[in-house]
């Protein structure tokens, strides 16, 4: 009982934004003190597909972006986290993680702007890949950082010992092991790059055109239809990869 | 073995290179935009920004507002996920939870703070509701739930963002720890649930999520679009106070936000190595 | 640590590196006749840096304006938001850093044209280079004047635009007709009225601190700290007295333009505010504002400026940027441009140096429907003061305002 109570609560908690937006995204001139819309229309919707023909290619785009940052991120955090763990200090490789957290990421896009411009970036996907790796790598390294612990190394040695090859060790017990947090990891380091238009914007001069760059704009407009209609083309995608990729991203690993 | 650590340490340089390089570099330029050696209009050395700096109480203001905003969110979320981790375990393994918890992760601040103002402002979507009910009876009337004083709408915020992320996190942990296997173990010692959860539990999962709960309050402390949206312009967050002195009008106030963003990273810097070397000596 | 330290160093050495590889100085560039330009600019990429907050105007260039100087010389032109300060540090940066701009076009005015002058950041003077440039009405002090700037070919005109109030028909049946009346009319109608503290809210403390002085002259040529210091004391004493008055009993303000907007939209408050004299009709053509929106300049007048275009002195495809300048000035861009169910951005055209039957279609534009005419508020123009009264205003507002206690 308590717990139906609890996942209904929190399951309209979570699927209120989406209803609200989507009321927004079809209604105009709705106001106080009506409670649902007077009347209907795609208007918005329309308006926003004729402002820009090209959200399609700034889909595949973003995709193709966030993709890429979330596999270099999570592989690459993975990695780190296991070099850093056998380093001689790795509490100082820890806290150097935290430096680009430091920076607040207003101050850090533009504090890094003169050094992309001048290694020759500036307005390249290279630009764009550098800065958002520099949030998203120390993330999912501080993130998997926990996974290497005493325990771990033990687990893999015991492979080892039971006649594994390294490479069967890590794919048949350590990755295992670490799926739980490699999908956060993943999810989060995906969205990350998927949701970032300060990043992207400046260090690309506007060049990369990612879905999210093309409708960020609106979202702070003064336009709340439209900004509902952007709202849900940033949210739908994820949302939906999210919906495709639930059994892989769920599935219990089997350990084997 | 040797060959697999030789790539470690390339690894480990490369990304020294990117993380450490790169923010220090644009440090230094901040440091040297603030006193007039680099920047758009740098006329070359002065003393003149750091010296007013005296004067000026803004950004001390800013701090002190911006820590009590991110100090709440983090405690109030790690409260709903740590209740949620050990008070419905059960709950969270079953259908939907699972999915049902990654949902909000979709949401960026920008989109959170449109809807929470069109949600909770006094012509939105509840006030509406409480005045077809008969709960309010004018605009006025609706209790003022962003853009308040006291952060609140910031706070609500951040904590419909970080909690499930930290419920996520906190589970696999619980998982991956063995947590339930410790739980039988206590109880059969003779333990009450209460003493696994406060004893064993709770220091496991807070010791262990330590750098992601740290990296939560940190981008609470730097958010930008929550409070330019759900807050007021005083008191200002960090980030927006950094971006009216970087953003606005006037070429010549650089250096003086240069040094704001000095000082506000060497800042952060600093809390960072003392909370860090805190949850170290809590470690056991 | 030391490891670090040479990292450091390293990257900072970056800094001094790396030396000029632009192919064409700027004389070279505005040397050349326009035909060579023409010849030069075709089939090149364009990059214009632009805001791009309204479908509206985003349609207008990507429909009309992309298509066509495609069509015309084979340009692609690439559109992308930046504006303001952000604008005026990219463009500062690159060229700190000695290096190609990554912006060819940007649309600029007043305090960013300031700036980016500063900086040197701008190619020209270009203007007399476009063949259409004889059809811009040059002589008119609010377009050949950017905030007091002498424009001097250095940016083109585009558009030109005057601060309304905007209010709810249905909500205020008499709205205070001028500045004077303002005060009294607040306390009467409390928690209607509020100021948001971004550029438009500055343009209006601009045209209340003009008001209340009584003398726009005052405010000519540059910037006066004695006649500033006496008349904004003036303007924030009136401010503070209506304060309690104010949406939210004047105890915070809005932070954005976009966010008053909304509040308007949703009937929180009675007044919102636009620097476009035309975008109350563009707003309740998109169902945003309510169709009782109007909008009115109150007495003695308020601000009316231009906004322009510059070409990045940087810029690697200088040519082709010309041209498409050339193209947004032309008659028919213009045209299309004013025409409230596109834009309604008043054109910077000398009608009388149109052929007749280009002035007609101008004249015969579908007129607004919310908005006032704009013959009727040309005599209520006043000119945009030097940028220093705004940055002033813009710090003195949080101080003397937002962050005084409430009376």
């Amino acid at each position: 009982m308590r717990s139906k109570l609890l996942t209904t609560l929190l399951g309209g908690l979570f699927a209120l934004p989406f209803g609200l937006l989507a009321l927004l995204a079809v209604a105009p001139g709705w106001r106080f003190p009506a409670v649902l819309p007077a009347e209907y229309s795609l208007g918005a919707l329309r308006s926003l597909l004729a402002a820009d023909n090209e959200l399609l290619a700034g889909l595949g785009r973003s995709l193709l972006l966030a993709s890429v940052v979330a596999a270099v991120a999570t592989a690459g955090g993975f990695g780190l986290a296991w070099a850093i763990a056998r380093t001689a200090r790795p509490g100082r490789w820890e806290a150097l993680s935290y430096l680009p957290y430091a920076l607040p990421p207003v101050l850090l896009a533009v504090l890094i702007q003169p050094f992309i411009i001048r290694l020759h970036l500036s307005g390249s996907v290279g630009g764009v890949l550098v800065g958002l790796l520099l949030i998203a790598l120390p993330f999912a390294t501080l993130l998997l950082r926990s996974f290497w612990s005493q325990q771990a190394t033990e687990y893999e040695q015991l492979a080892r010992t039971l006649g594994c090859t390294p490479r069967q060790a890590f794919q048949q017990v350590l990755l295992p092991l670490a799926w739980p947090l490699l999908r956060t990891a993943l999810f989060q380091t995906f969205l990350l790059s998927w949701f970032d238009f300060g990043f992207t914007n400046l260090l690309s001069v506007g060049k990369v055109r990612t879905l999210t760059v093309q409708v960020f704009t609106y979202v702070g407009e003064a336009n709340a239809q439209l900004a509902a209609v952007a709202s849900l083309l940033l949210l739908l995608p994820p949302a939906l990869l999210l919906w495709v990729n639930k059994k892989a991203l769920l599935r219990r690993p089997d350990l084997g | 073995m040797s060959s697999k650590l030789r790539s470690g340490k390339l690894l480990l340089g490369l990304y020294a290179l990117l993380v450490v390089g790169l923010p220090l570099a644009g440090l230094g330029y901040a440091l040297l935009g603030s006193v007039g050696v680099v920047g758009p209009l740098a006329a070359g050395f002065t003393g003149r920004y750091w010296l007013a700096l005296g004067a000026d109480t803004g950004l001390l203001k800013s701090a002190l507002f911006s820590l009590w905003v991110a100090g709440a969110s983090l405690g109030l979320s790690v409260a709903a996920a740590l209740g949620l981790v050990l008070g419905a375990q059960a709950t969270l393994r079953r259908r939907p939870f699972p999915t049902l918890l990654y949902v909000p992760l979709l949401m960026p601040s920008l989109v959170m703070g449109f809807y929470l103002f069109q949600l909770l402002s006094r012509a939105g979507w509840l006030s509406r509701l409480s005045f077809q009910l008969g709960l309010t009876h004018s605009l006025d009337a609706f209790p003022e739930l962003v853009q308040d004083a006291a952060g609140g709408g910031i706070i609500l915020a951040q904590v419909l963002l970080a909690f499930p992320f930290l419920t996520l996190l906190f589970q696999a942990i619980y998982q991956e720890s063995r947590l339930d296997d410790y739980r039988q173990l206590t109880q059969t010692l003779g333990a009450s649930a209460a003493q696994f959860r406060w004893r064993v539990a709770v220091p496991v999962l807070l010791r262990r999520a330590a750098p992601a709960l740290l990296l939560s309050g940190i981008a609470t402390l730097g958010a930008y679009d929550l409070p330019l949206l759900l807050g007021r312009p005083y008191p200002q967050m960090l980030s927006v106070y950094i971006a009216t002195r970087l953003q606005r009008f006037d070429l010549r106030e650089l250096p003086a936000a240069y040094l704001a963003g000095f000082l506000v990273a060497v800042g952060l810097l600093g809390l960072i190595l003392v909370l860090i070397r805190l949850t170290r000596r809590h470690a056991f | 640590m030391k490891k670090i330290l040479l990292l450091f160093l390293a990257a900072l050495s970056l800094l001094s590196g790396c030396g000029s590889d632009m192919f064409r100085t700027p004389q070279q560039t505005l040397a050349q006749t326009w035909p060579q330009i023409e010849a030069k600019g075709r089939n090149q990429p364009v990059s214009m840096q632009m805001w791009m907050g309204d479908p509206l105007i985003n349609k207008y260039m990507s429909t009309y304006v992309k298509p066509e100087v495609k069509r015309l010389y084979g340009i692609d032109l690439q559109i992308s938001a930046a504006q303001g300060a952000g604008l005026a540090q990219t463009l500062a940066a690159e060229k700190e850093a000695g290096q190609p701009s990554q912006a060819d076009i940007v649309w600029i005015n007043g305090e960013t044209f300031y700036q980016l002058r500063q900086v040197d950041a701008l190619l020209g003077p270009f203007v007399d280079k476009l063949p259409n440039a004889h059809f811009l009405d040059l002589q008119n002090p609010f377009i050949n004047t950017d905030f007091q700037q002498p424009v001097a070919g250095m940016e083109c005109p585009w558009g030109n635009v005057q601060f309304t109030f905007i209010y709810d028909s249905s909500k205020v049946a008499r709205p205070p007709k001028s500045f004077a009346e303002l005060p009294a009319f607040v306390k009467a109608h409390p928690g209607q009225f509020t100021i948001p503290n971004e550029f438009t809210g500055m343009t209006l403390l601009k045209s209340w601190m003009m008001a209340l002085a009584g003398d726009p002259k005052l405010f000519q040529g540059k910037f006066n700290e004695a006649v500033y210091t006496k008349w904004s004391g003036e303007l924030w004493r009136q401010v503070n007295a209506s304060r309690p008055y104010f949406w939210k009993q004047g105890q915070t303000f809005p932070e954005q333009l976009a966010q008053l907007h909304q509040l308007f939209a949703n009937g929180e408050v009675a007044f919102t505010f636009s620097n476009n004299d035309a975008e109350v009709d563009n707003k309740v053509n998109q169902g945003v504002f309510p169709a009782t929106a109007r909008a009115y300049v109150p007495t003695p007048g308020t601000i009316q400026n231009s906004h322009y275009l510059g070409v990045v002195q940087g810029s690697q495809h200088p040519e082709a940027a010309l041209l498409v300048v050339n193209f947004l000035i032309s008659p028919e861009a213009q045209l299309k441009k004013m025409d409230p169910n596109v834009w309604g951005d008043h054109t910077v055209l000398n009608l009388a140096a149109l052929t007749a039957a280009q002035r007609q279609q101008f004249e015969q534009l579908p007129s607004r429907r919310y908005a006032p005419r704009r013959a009727s508020i040309q005599g209520l123009a006043l000119a945009e003061p030097d940028p220093e009264y705004m940055t002033r205003l813009f710090k003195d507002f949080r101080a003397h305002v937002i962050e005084a206690p409430v009376r």
